[in-house]
């Protein structure tokens, strides 16, 4: 694997995370980070839906009119996240997920992320490495939600997965963790770290 | 190649647009069957909570064939009936009524336009002595729906569960996720005398009020979301009208044998039906649940 292909892959995992450092996504990361398990499977619809939407308008990039490139992308989008939804209903496992996340997993579709990653990526190269961009930047995504995700399951629930951890010492869950204004805090720590770590994101004084 | 040229731009377009219609159509057709299964078994779990089976988590638990399983060992009638009350047909085996079907009812009960016909709506009668009966209406964003259960009464509401499709996380969608909001259901007696059978207004109703007796068919709105408040309002009005008949004709005559002023006016009737009375009334205390509810109004 070349140089610049490992560079598509780990940039947005960290360098250039998609919500720490583009802020982009916030939204669904407020709002699908109380339970671990919502978080992952919207980590992996958004996955899926960002590499194979990249991959389809990269193969189309050079057939694509100028002038609707963005509604071509659109109904791309929006065919990819109504099959994940789909599919989605269709399992026994992940048909309460599924009803748990109602409008966010549609709504994936306005996740600026993905057509952000279309417009800027995947109509100016190849189809590999646009589908490798899509997905790492959809992991880049899915990690930040994980991570938010699993403090406030444990912190809020006590639990992770489902699973008592906290509770059985006693802990008391505490609600404004399971609150949309906790996850904005939390996000907020991880870019303070993240800045911390990485000096250049940080302004000139 | 001209990509910018007009009559390319429209043929693209179109073509993509009928491509991806036609991808959409047939993967929602091959995989309608597994969803229909699983919204099936989510109506189950949604009704068995509403007749107290448990709590829907802990319901969900619960693979999609125990949950027919549990419904078809705890059913002990299923019917649909017309907005007069009258048996129309049985519902045989594990038969319930998707959202689906509850929205053509929904306009039949309405009338108008959108009727299909008469309404037949469909009662559900639990091993446990609790009637579950279905909701279905408009909220702020999408269709609302749900299950109110009742006593072997048929006056008083055992308990109550609701869905729905696109209301607002956190506020709208608290009819839902917030087990308190439905367990205020709990003992509610709707008024199916008049046409404002119940009521969800700000601030609700103290229960009992001033040790009377009187209905109350009033509970708590929830706050920052008045629309979906409302629309589940006017839900629960629709339809617990269309069951008035029903339930009214299903109560038991205790008035008859236990509240003899209440009777007076109905006094021949009452004779006539005299013996299922008192069977009715023992039925109650072997039960416990109408020596309970004695109690309770002494206290």
């Amino acid at each position: 694997m070349n140089a610049k292909l490992k560079e598509t892959i780990l940039n947005p995992i960290f360098k250039g995370n998609p919500i720490t450092v583009l802020v982009l996504g916030i939204c669904s990361s407020l709002a699908v980070t109380v339970t671990l398990k919502g978080a992952l499977v919207m980590a992996l619809s958004v996955i899926v839906v960002c590499g194979i939407s990249s991959l389809i308008l990269s193969l189309l990039r050079k057939t694509i009119p100028g002038r609707v490139r963005i509604i071509v992308q659109l109904v791309v989008v929006a065919m990819m996240v109504i099959l994940v939804d789909q599919v989605l209903k269709s399992f026994e496992a992940t048909y309460a997920i599924d009803k748990q996340l109602s409008v966010y997993i549609g709504l994936i579709i306005t996740n600026c992320i993905v057509m952000g990653r279309i417009e800027a990526f995947a109509l100016g190269n190849k189809p590999w490495p646009s589908f490798l961009d899509g997905v790492a930047n959809g992991a880049g995504y899915g990690l930040i939600l994980i991570i938010v995700a699993f403090f406030r399951e444990l912190l809020g629930s006590g639990t992770l997965f489902g699973i008592d951890i906290l509770n059985r010492f006693g802990y008391v869950p505490n609600n404004l963790v399971i609150l949309p204004p906790f996850a904005l805090i939390l996000l907020g720590c991880i870019v303070w770290v993240q800045r911390s770590i990485q000096k250049d994101l940080q302004e000139d004084k | 190649m001209n990509t910018n040229n007009n009559v390319y731009t429209i043929v693209y377009t179109t073509l993509i647009v009928v491509v991806v219609a036609a991808l959409l159509a047939f993967v929602s057709q091959s995989l309608k069957e597994r969803q229909d299964a699983n919204e099936k078994a989510e109506t189950i779990s949604q009704m068995l909570t509403s007749a107290q089976y448990g709590t829907k988590a802990e319901l969900d638990k619960l693979s999609n064939k125990d949950k027919l399983a549990k419904y078809a060992d705890e059913i002990e009638k299923a019917f649909v009936i017309d907005t007069e009350g009258n048996v129309v047909r049985e519902l045989e085996g594990v038969d319930v009524y998707s959202p689906k079907a509850l929205k053509r009812q929904n306009y039949n009960i309405k009338g108008g336009a959108n009727a299909t016909g008469t309404a037949e709506i469909p009662v559900f009668k639990f091993k446990n002595g609790r009637t579950v009966v279905p909701i279905y209406g408009a909220g702020l964003w999408g269709p609302i729906w749900g299950y109110i259960s009742f006593e072997a009464d048929n006056a008083t509401i055992a308990g109550a569960y609701f869905d729905h499709e696109s209301e607002t996380a956190g506020l709208g969608a608290k009819i839902k996720d917030d087990p308190s909001f439905q367990a205020e259901f709990v003992g509610e007696k709707p008024d199916f005398g008049s046409a404002n059978v119940f009521d969800i207004v700000k601030g609700g109703a103290p229960k009992e009020a001033n040790g009377s007796s009187v209905l109350d068919n009033k509970i708590d709105a929830i706050s920052g979301a008045t629309m979906t408040s409302q629309g589940l309002d006017a839900a629960i009005d629709t339809w617990l009208a269309a069951y008035a008949k029903y339930f009214q004709a299903n109560a038991p005559a205790k008035e008859c044998c236990g509240n003899q002023e209440g009777c007076e006016g109905n006094h021949e009737g009452c004779e006539g039906d005299h013996e299922n009375c008192e069977g009715g009334h023992e039925g109650m205390h072997g039960e416990g649940e109408g020596h309970h509810h004695h109690n309770h109004m002494e206290e």
